[in-house]
């Protein structure tokens, strides 16, 4: 059992909030993904099942619309709108992503007026009011003009732009957002019983998702300069990636606070015969071992590190400064992180049959264990249109000739 | 309260969340718990005060531990009580105010809780309903749950340093910040209120014991699908791609240089009607017959010339300027915007008062940000500043715990506060 088991979410989002969508699935929901007949759009971005497009052999949307159902419907249709109304009104959750002066074939907040109960959640690009409201709109777009990419880039690349993250994360940061709005009034509707409109503007999202650079700019009007794979700052701060003899990079942010632990780090460098200006007595001071004030003591001791780093793998490092109690890691690529049994013996990575194709496919799993209601992966992703027939009919109570008609008129698939 | 009163209070209203956090990943989800209304008590020790309480700037002078703004930022609607847990009256303290709450959040190292006395177990004996949210790097199970991180850390584990660079730097750029502290901190607040709304059904508590790293591999599933699909790693493709696009395909899609230091802006094309669109506001129209930019895979195929081309254009334009033709042809673009940039010249922002002025009382006069959430019936709220230290001792302890003034100096003399 989830914890929103018997929440009904109609799901009409794009893929800013296709992971909403996920998120609240995992928890439970029977989330239906209303989708144009044509497909989700997201069916159409990559990387596809051995590079050969289609609508369903996405490995986007095997992600984000696994466990969803879908039903295939023309909100733009007279005949749509009509039975998503009707689906509304026994619909707990509708998510719903649709720019107010964008062709958005129904107003949100007078479904709120129409099913008092239900809760509606719009998450978009810049919410329901302001002058930038309709702005055209990516992913890349909205995590340059929400602060998020200001401060990531290259202080050691002359006139190097600021750098944007990939992999949807305008969308990831928001619908975190949408999800929590939406348990929190489901929270509050079981005491009151009466549902609301939520409106999230991603661009407040990401406004919020960048640390230290909102405090700097709310209270000194500081901004912060950009840092290869490291804090941006007021100031300039040492580097803190080194690459290693097995041609990876490590990371070295977390250096030990307490004595113990930079006296266990500095054994096991010594063990290999290297660091030995590490037992200089100033570095027992943590305030000499402090990064990102510049200290002659830092770059000595950082100097013998990267040394150190150099002439090992990185596996090694990794292990050997974790044992000392140093939160030092490898960057490692998605692909990389399969092999760690750590994420094996918790549980991470799950394993999906996707019978159609006779195979059996390994997906990221829960972001979060939940002891008593497990994050529920669910089945693949849907087909297009594949729980039209189940929805109308079995849900609605039309009958299969109504759907036939419809489907023919163009209405659902 | 009358019932249209009681049905505006925030969704949280009557939640009561015991708050072990700190740095910024746990106080991020404590923060958004505030803000929907919850009370939002921390738990804090003079011995061992978050780093956070000391870290700048501090605008009105450095005078910790409640000058600092940003603990101001990241704790304002919370509360804060001064307890020594590693004290047997202290343990028992938390043990009463267990009892009386709904939530507790921490954010230590896997063991710290466990070794308090505070296991899951132990805090269940107090209260069986209690949510107990774990949120480490690693976990607290698993081989390596005695490993360490810092957001970087975890950032680094997940994948998702790796994702954000250029292709031809020898390092990844990453994030320029603790972007899965953050993150971890909203998954946090996403289980805590859906397993509030299980409670509220079954009766029923639970645990969520959550991984930062599992927070950010979560976030790479396309990335990961393409190696476990299609055997393809990472860095066999040309990964990271700069400003380019991944998925959805796109070109022009880049940062584009734009009168002045540092300025920037992003333009985004995916499909033909938004390139067509581009070159007729541009002053280079002849781009829509030119046959190397006529289609986007045409565009892919020759993007340095395309990028070399626009940025040739945009150079020596001004970027809001730029942002706002471009715009008017419904074209995405935008600036690159920092923090400075949302709080000083965002229209939108300020269109929908993102930024609000509140007093603390040592740091004064001050700017919040803005509200995620807005709900159309029981708003959300920013209306108390970041905590002083144990300021609300009083409260807590005599208010909600009943303790007399006698036996609260008796806890102060012995060490068990403060």
């Amino acid at each position: 059992m989830g914890a929103l088991d018997g929440i009904r979410v109609l799901d009409c989002s794009d893929p800013k909030g296709h992971f909403a969508g996920k998120l609240l699935a995992g928890l439970g929901a029977d989330v239906i993904k209303i989708e144009p007949l044509g497909g989700d759009v997201g069916r159409f971005y990559g990387p596809f099942l051995d590079d050969q497009p289609g609508p369903e052999r996405s490995l986007y949307w095997w992600h984000y619309a696994a466990g969803k159902r879908s039903v295939a419907l023309d909100l733009h249709s007279s005949d749509g709108i009509e039975l998503f109304l009707w689906l509304a009104a026994d619909a707990d959750v509708v998510l719903e992503t649709w720019q107010p002066g964008r062709d958005r074939p129904f107003d949100p907040v007078a479904l709120t007026e129409h099913v008092p109960e239900l809760i509606v959640a719009s998450l978009t690009p810049f919410g329901q009011t302001g002058p930038w409201r309709d702005y055209a709109w990516s992913d890349a777009v909205g995590l340059a003009l929400g602060g998020p990419m200001g401060s990531c880039g290259y202080d050691n690349i002359p006139d190097s732009p600021p750098i944007r993250p990939t992999e949807h994360h305008a969308g990831h940061i928001s619908s975190y957002f949408a999800a929590t709005g939406v348990c929190a009034a489901l929270y509050e509707r079981q005491r009151s019983g009466l549902g609301q409109h939520l409106d999230i503007a991603m661009h407040e999202c990401m406004g919020f998702t960048i640390e230290s650079s909102a405090p700097w700019a709310l209270y000194e009007q500081h901004p912060l300069i950009r840092q290869a794979g490291r804090h941006a700052g007021p100031q300039p701060t040492e580097p803190w990636q080194y690459p290693t003899a097995d041609g990876r990079l490590i990371n070295i942010f977390g250096m030990p606070r307490s004595e113990a632990s930079w006296l266990a780090l500095v054994a096991f460098i010594q063990k290999h015969g290297m660091g030995e200006n590490l037992s200089d007595f100033e570095l027992l001071d943590g305030r000499k071992r402090q990064l990102g004030l510049q200290q002659p003591s830092v770059a000595t001791m950082l100097s013998d590190i990267a040394e150190f780093i150099a002439a090992h793998g990185a596996e090694e490092i990794y292990a050997g400064a974790q044992a000392a109690g140093a939160a030092w890691s490898i960057i490692r690529t998605p692909d990389e992180c399969l092999a760690d049994e750590h994420w094996r013996a918790r549980g991470f990575f799950v394993d999906v049959e996707h019978e159609e194709r006779n195979r059996t496919v390994t997906f990221p799993g829960a972001p979060y264990i939940l002891s008593e209601t497990p994050w529920i992966h669910g089945r693949r992703a849907p087909l297009l249109g594949e729980h039209t027939a189940e929805v109308l009919c079995g849900q609605l109570g039309i009958s299969h000739e109504e759907l036939g008609a419809l489907i023919a008129a163009g209405v659902a698939r | 309260m009358t019932d249209s009163e009681a049905n505006s209070r925030p969704p949280l209203d009557g939640v009561r969340v015991i708050d072990f956090t700190w740095i910024v990943a746990g106080p991020t989800c404590t923060r958004l718990l505030g803000d929907l209304g919850a009370e939002v008590i921390r738990v804090e020790n003079e011995q061992t005060l978050d780093s956070i309480r000391f870290g700048r700037p501090h605008p009105n002078g450095f005078n910790p531990p409640d000058s600092g703004a940003m603990f101001n930022w990241l704790d304002r609607n919370k509360r804060s009580i001064t307890v020594n847990a590693r004290h047997p009256d202290g343990l028992d303290l938390i043990k009463r105010l267990i009892r009386v709450s709904d939530v507790l959040v921490e954010n230590y190292s896997s063991r710290i809780l466990e070794n308090w006395g505070l296991s899951y177990e132990e805090q269940q004996a107090e209260n069986p309903q209690i949510i107990y949210v774990s949120l480490s790097g690693f976990g607290h199970s698993g081989p390596q749950r005695d490993y360490s991180t810092w957001g970087p850390t975890a950032q680094a584990l997940s994948g998702l340093t790796a994702m954000s660079g250029l292709p031809e730097a020898p390092e990844p750029a990453g994030w320029g910040y603790s972007y899965l502290d953050h993150m971890a901190g909203f998954t946090a607040a996403a289980a805590i209120t859906a397993a509030l709304k299980h409670r509220r059904e079954t009766g029923q508590g639970q645990w969520i014991d959550l991984s930062q790293v599992e927070t950010g591999m979560a976030l790479t599933g396309p990335a990961t699908l393409d190696f476990t699909v299609n055997g393809r790693r990472y860095r066999e493709s040309g990964h990271p791609p700069g400003n380019r696009s991944v998925w959805p395909q796109a070109a022009p899609h880049n940062t584009y240089p734009t009168a002045g230091d540092d300025n920037w802006i992003m333009i985004t094309c995916t499909t033909d009607a938004e390139w067509e669109a581009l070159c007729n506001v541009s002053d280079h129209p002849h781009w829509r017959t030119d046959r190397r930019f006529a289609t986007l895979p045409a565009r892919l195929r020759h993007e340095d010339e395309l990028d070399e081309q626009i940025g040739s254009w945009t150079a020596g334009q001004d970027g809001r300027a730029l942002m706002q033709r471009l715009q008017s042809a419904d074209v995405p673009a935008g600036v690159v915007q920092n923090g400075v940039d949302l709080v000083v010249s965002d229209p939108q922002m300020q269109a929908r008062a993102w930024t609000v002025t509140r007093q603390h009382p040592v740091i004064g006069e001050h700017l919040t940000d803005g509200l995620q959430m807005h709900f159309s019936r029981t708003p959300a709220h920013r209306d108390r500043p970041g905590p002083l230290l144990g300021e609300a001792n009083q409260y807590v302890f005599s208010e909600l715990l009943g303790l007399s003034d006698q036996r609260i100096a008796e806890l102060q003399t012995n060490g068990a506060l403060g």
